[in-house]
Parts: C-alpha cells; sequence; structure tokens
C-alpha cells in the first residue's frame, strides 16, 4: 500500500474512524483542534456522529451514555481540557465503558502555552480522577505508531471494559510524517458480546438481562466486591497489556529511559554517542499503564549497566516509575525540562558524558 | 521589477520550506528580500521559528507571532503593508494551508492588483502525498477554493510532491504525471518542480515533458524535524537536571 504524508491529528483521527469509531464528542483546544476538525468532516461520510459538545465536562458525559449502547466512542482533548474530564473519566472507570479518550498534551500547569509538552504522564497513570481506578494508558513515539495503537485500543477497551487513554505529547499530533493507513475494521454492536450493553429493552423481556450503565454502590459491601472485581481485571490487564521497545540496549552501559517524542530525540542522541564508542541505549515504555516495570528490569539489571538516564519534558514524572521499578539497583540521574521546552540532542549526549566521567 | 510570490496550498504541502528556499536564493542573488509568514492557522513548525536563519542572511522576516511566544493575537502584522510599500527586489508570502490560510491574502486584494504587470506569481505548492490532495479532482477543488477565498488568481503550479525523510524517486514521478493532467484541464502552467538534488536530477534524467516540468528547483532542507532542531532556539538558555541516586 502507498504511504501517505499525514499529520498526527489526521492520521489519529482516521485510524480510530478506521477501528470503528462512530461517535465523536469533544471541544476545540489546541494543540489537538485537528482531530475535531476532521471529525466534523470525516464522520457524516462513515453514517457516524461528530458533536461539538458545550463543553469538555459534557463531552466526556456524552462518551459515558454513547458507550453504554457498546459503540465506539472516542473524545479528544489538551490538557486543560483533559484536567476537565476527569470526573467522566473515573465515571467511565467506574461503570467499566470501553471507550478512547486522546490527550495531546500541552505546557502547564493551569492554562500554560499551546506548544508540546508531557506534563500529564502522572494525570494519566496514577488517576486524574477519584477512587481506584486505572486506564489502559500508551504514549506513541511516532505517528505510525498512534495509528497502530489506536487499531487495536477498542478491542483492549472492550476485552477489559477499562477506558483507554492516549498520552500523546503535542509533537505527535502536529507533526507530519510517512504512514501506512490500514484497512476499515467493520464494527457492529453484538449483544451477545457485550451483554452489558443497553441496547434496548422492552417489557415482558427478561429483566436479568437488562443492561444497566452504573458507577453508584450505596452499600459498603457491594462497593467493596464492585472494586474488587475491577482490581481482578487490572491485574490481568497489568499481567498481560505490557509493551515496550528496547532500542541498542544489548552491550549498552548506558540506558535512557524515556517516551513519546523525547525517545526519538533520546535515539538520535545514542546514535552520535556510539559513533564516538559511548554504549548507549534506550528503554522506552509503549503502555505506560501498565508500566512494563519487568522489561525495564530485565534491560538494566545487567552487569555492564553503569548507569540510568531519565529524560522527559516534566519535572520527573515518569521518573517515579523508573525508581520503582528498579528499587534502587543503578544509579539514577534524571535530566528534565518543564512546560514545552523539548530537549535537544546535545543536551541528552551531555548528560551521558557527563555521568561517564562521574560528573 | 519587484516580484512578489505567493505560496499558497494544501496543509502540509511544503510551503514554508519552499518560502525559504526562494528566500535564501533570492538573498543570495544578492537581492532585497522580503519574507512574509502570514500563516494565521497554525502555531506548529511555522517559518517563524527559522528567524534566526533569515536574519543570518539578511532577509526581513515578517512574522504575526507575538513576542515569539507561539502565541498569536489573530490580526495581520501592520509590517505587512512594507511588502508592497518598500523597494524590495523579491517578496515572497508564506500563507497558511488551505482555503482557511488563503483567506488571509484577500485582505490586500488591493495592494495585489496594484502591482506591475507580470510582477506577482501566485504559486499552489502541490503535494499528491498528502491525503486531500491525492487526485486530479481533490487539486482542482482545492485550487478553485483557495481562488475565491485569496481573491488572487493561481498563476501557477510548483510539484512538491514528497513524504519528507522518506521522499523516494517515485514521489515527483507520481506527481508529475497527475499535476500534468490538473494543468490540461485547468490551463494552469508547471512553473516548478521542487525537491532534494539527487532526486530532483534523478527525476530530470527521466525525460519528461519539460512543459509539466517548470524550473527546475533543487532545495535544501530548513524546517526538518528531527526533534532537536525544531525548538533550538530555547536550548541553550538553562541547562538544569537534578541527580537522583
Amino acid at each position: 500500500m502507498a504511504l501517505t504524508l499525514m499529520k498526527g491529528s489526521e492520521a489519529i483521527a482516521e485510524a480510530a474512524i478506521r477501528a470503528g469509531a462512530r461517535f465523536f464528542f469533544g471541544y476545540p483546544i489546541t494543540p489537538q483542534t485537528e482531530i475535531p476538525e476532521y471529525m466534523s468532516a470525516r464522520m457524516p461520510e462513515v453514517g457516524g456522529c461528530f458533536l461539538q459538545a458545550e463543553s469538555e465536562v459534557a463531552a466526556i458525559n456524552m462518551v459515558y451514555g454513547a458507550a453504554g449502547t457498546g459503540a465506539r466512542v472516542i473524545t479528544s482533548s489538551s490538557s486543560p481540557g483533559v484536567s476537565l474530564k476527569q470526573e467522566g473519566i473515573s465515571y467511565c472507570a467506574g461503570a467499566q465503558l470501553p471507550c478512547v479518550i486522546l490527550n495531546v498534551m500541552r505546557g502547564g500547569p493551569g492554562l500554560g502555552n499551546i506548544q508540546a509538552s508531557q506534563g500529564d504522564y502522572m494525570q494519566g497513570v496514577k488517576g486524574g480522577g477519584n477512587g481506584d481506578y486505572h486506564l489502559l494508558t500508551y504514549a506513541p513515539s511516532s505517528v505510525q505508531e498512534a495509528i497502530d495503537i489506536m487499531m487495536f485500543a477498542f478491542e483492549k477497551a472492550e476485552k477489559y471494559r477499562m477506558p483507554v487513554l492516549f498520552l500523546a505529547d503535542g509533537i505527535i499530533a502536529q507533526m507530519m510524517e510517512p504512514v501506512e493507513m490500514p484497512e476499515m475494521v467493520d464494527y457492529k454492536v453484538d449483544p451477545e458480546k457485550k451483554p452489558w450493553a443497553c441496547t434496548g429493552w422492552k417489557p415482558g423481556d427478561d429483566p436479568a438481562k437488562r443492561g444497566v450503565i452504573n458507577s453508584i454502590y450505596i452499600d459498603t459491601e457491594s462497593l467493596s466486591i464492585h472494586n474488587e472485581h475491577l482490581q481482578a481485571i487490572y491485574a490481568e490487564a497489568r499481567a498481560n497489556e505490557q509493551m515496550w521497545e528496547n532500542y541498542k540496549t544489548e552491550d549498552a552501559e548506558y540506558i535512557i529511559t524515556a517516551f513519546g517524542t523525547v525517545a526519538r530525540i533520546a535515539k538520535t542522541a545514542i546514535d552520535e554517542l556510539r559513533e564516538q564508542g559511548v554504549k548507549v541505549g534506550l528503554f522506552r515504555p509503549i503502555s505506560v499503564w501498565p508500566y512494563p516495570y519487568d522489561a525495564m528490569r530485565e534491560t538494566i539489571c545487567r552487569e555492564q549497566v553503569k548507569g540510568v538516564l531519565d529524560v522527559e519534558v516534566n519535572e520527573g514524572q515518569m521518573l517515579e516509575d523508573v525508581k520503582l521499578g528498579l528499587e534502587g539497583a543503578k544509579p539514577i540521574r534524571f535530566f528534565g525540562h518543564y512546560g514545552s521546552e523539548f530537549p535537544t540532542t546535545d543536551e541528552i549526549k551531555n548528560e551521558i558524558l557527563k555521568m561517564k566521567e562521574g560528573k | 521589477m519587484k516580484k512578489v510570490y505567493v505560496l499558497i496550498g494544501n496543509y502540509g504541502s511544503g510551503k514554508s520550506e519552499l518560502a525559504l528556499n526562494f528566500a535564501f536564493k533570492a538573498a543570495e542573488r544578492g537581492e532585497r528580500t522580503e519574507l512574509l509568514d502570514l500563516d494565521m492557522v497554525n502555531t506548529y513548525f511555522r517559518l517563524t521559528e527559522r528567524g534566526n536563519m533569515t536574519r543570518m542572511k539578511e532577509i526581513r522576516l515578517v512574522s504575526p507571532n507575538f513576542a515569539n511566544s507561539g502565541i498569536e493575537t489573530l490580526s495581520l502584522p501592520a509590517e505587512v503593508a512594507s511588502a508592497f510599500a518598500m523597494d524590495w527586489d523579491t517578496v515572497i508570502f508564506d500563507v497558511g494551508g488551505d482555503s482557511t490560510g488563503a483567506t488571509a491574502l484577500g485582505r490586500y486584494h488591493q495592494d495585489f492588483m496594484e502591482l506591475e504587470p507580470g510582477a506577482l506569481e501566485v504559486l499552489n505548492v502541490v503535494n499528491i502525498r498528502r491525503p486531500l490532495a491525492g487526485t486530479v479532482e481533490k487539486i482542482m477543488h482545492l485550487q478553485e477554493e483557495m481562488e475565491i477565498h485569496s481573491r488572487l488568481k493561481i498563476t501557477g503550479m510548483i510539484n512538491n510532491t514528497n513524504l519528507a525523510e522518506m521522499t523516494g524517486p517515485d514521489e515527483l514521478r507520481d506527481g508529475y504525471e497527475i499535476i500534468r493532467e490538473v494543468s490540461e484541464r485547468t490551463g494552469v502552467p508547471v512553473k516548478y518542480t521542487a525537491g532534494r538534488t539527487a532526486l530532483l536530477e534523478q527525476f530530470l534524467a527521466e525525460g519528461h515533458d519539460p512543459k509539466y516540468i517548470g524550473q527546475p528547483l533543487p532545495i535544501d532542507i530548513y524546517m526538518r524535524r528531527d526533534w532537536n532542531s525544531w525548538i533550538n532556539s530555547l536550548a541553550e538558555k538553562r541547562p538544569q537536571q537534578l541527580e537522583y541516586l
């Protein structure tokens, strides 16, 4: 199939449609407005529904309603907008509604700015809303990877009855890259496969088969049982859904940990350092919840590895997971910028060279 | 005579890259050059990020950017008037994508009309690897929309078909075939074919009809997106690190 040059936002939106999404609810905010813009033109072509909600809060509650019917539903926003959605996301998690939420991260806190950032890692993977819940969270590092993840995102969401979160920095949505777009998936709501979905009930139907979408469990015991059930699902997702990439780690003496666009800058730095004879590699989590702790330990806890450099565009939010996973086994150094300032290849190289010199 | 080039086209067709190439080539010829960033649509990956480069080459850059901050006031800068009022050899307008971006030009309709005959070139930058410019019909539709919104007649096309870093010999060739048909059907001539030198030479050696190639335009890549250059302006500001053990 021929490659096309696509902008991240357009590619993510088109991939969602090809994966069967037929409902989009959202509200414009830079740097992801191209996603609703694309959806507004594309959804009617495939018999879907694009709706610009009155706010992000409304949009996520529309997701809640539409996902309750078993349809494939998606919403997108950027950092401050995703903050607004947190209550609804927690409700979706509580009611076990499969859906896809896109966060195209921009600089924060507050209104911050409209340039790219990675500042919502904690919000995404440690739970931005209330209660004990998790989202299957992916951090794509290229436009093609974002497409590929989208093509299985709904299936995963449905398998575990969990919302899926895309944690993409603004660059992923704004850059253009050559991509191959997969074929359209033929998705129809199958009440047999989704017995929980509210697909219509009339008097005389079996009351036991009535779908109820709900996140309230008034008495102590039933809420406890519900949470135990959720935790069992999260344990299964933790066991089965970890994704990561190792780049030139086989003989590496220094390992960089990074996600999203920063990992690409790290790869350039690694290639250039290797030309100078410095053995560096990259461990990149693709699923950031569940975080691939075991794979990271396997990559890093080897004799020849002297140290770890974690690089992010935030104050070290993923660093906590790196430290949790390594449990003090190797020295860890952090290099990052705040807001929306991306590190350069040279900055990363300098950090590794300083580590090498013991500075 | 002052020459005014207006680059319009589909989002991602490569307008900013070509605008920089036009400007640098003009400056190298010793021409007094002004480059105007009229992209009011998108705030990422714009020509304005290359402000330092243009200053080094003594090109005057007019930008809608507020305090180099990535923020725009969504108003056209008053300095745009200098393109018409001042005595330049070459003026290049880099415009936002699609008809939406081309709308910004409508404001200067009177100024454009008052230019000397033959001074104005309105060039549609075409990259057929973009999904909304992939067929003859799509290109013709875009062209028509952009003409309405910009209140300008397109005087030529540029074949700038590319897949960024993955551009191969097929790109210009496939672009040539489709753009030729657009040219035959609309009467709009192909004025340039642009590409990195090696690929362009390979394409030219294939012996296509020069009428649908126009002037070969070897380009250098200034807008490269390798995630270490696009935000380089901030790089030297403050190295900051924390150490954990």
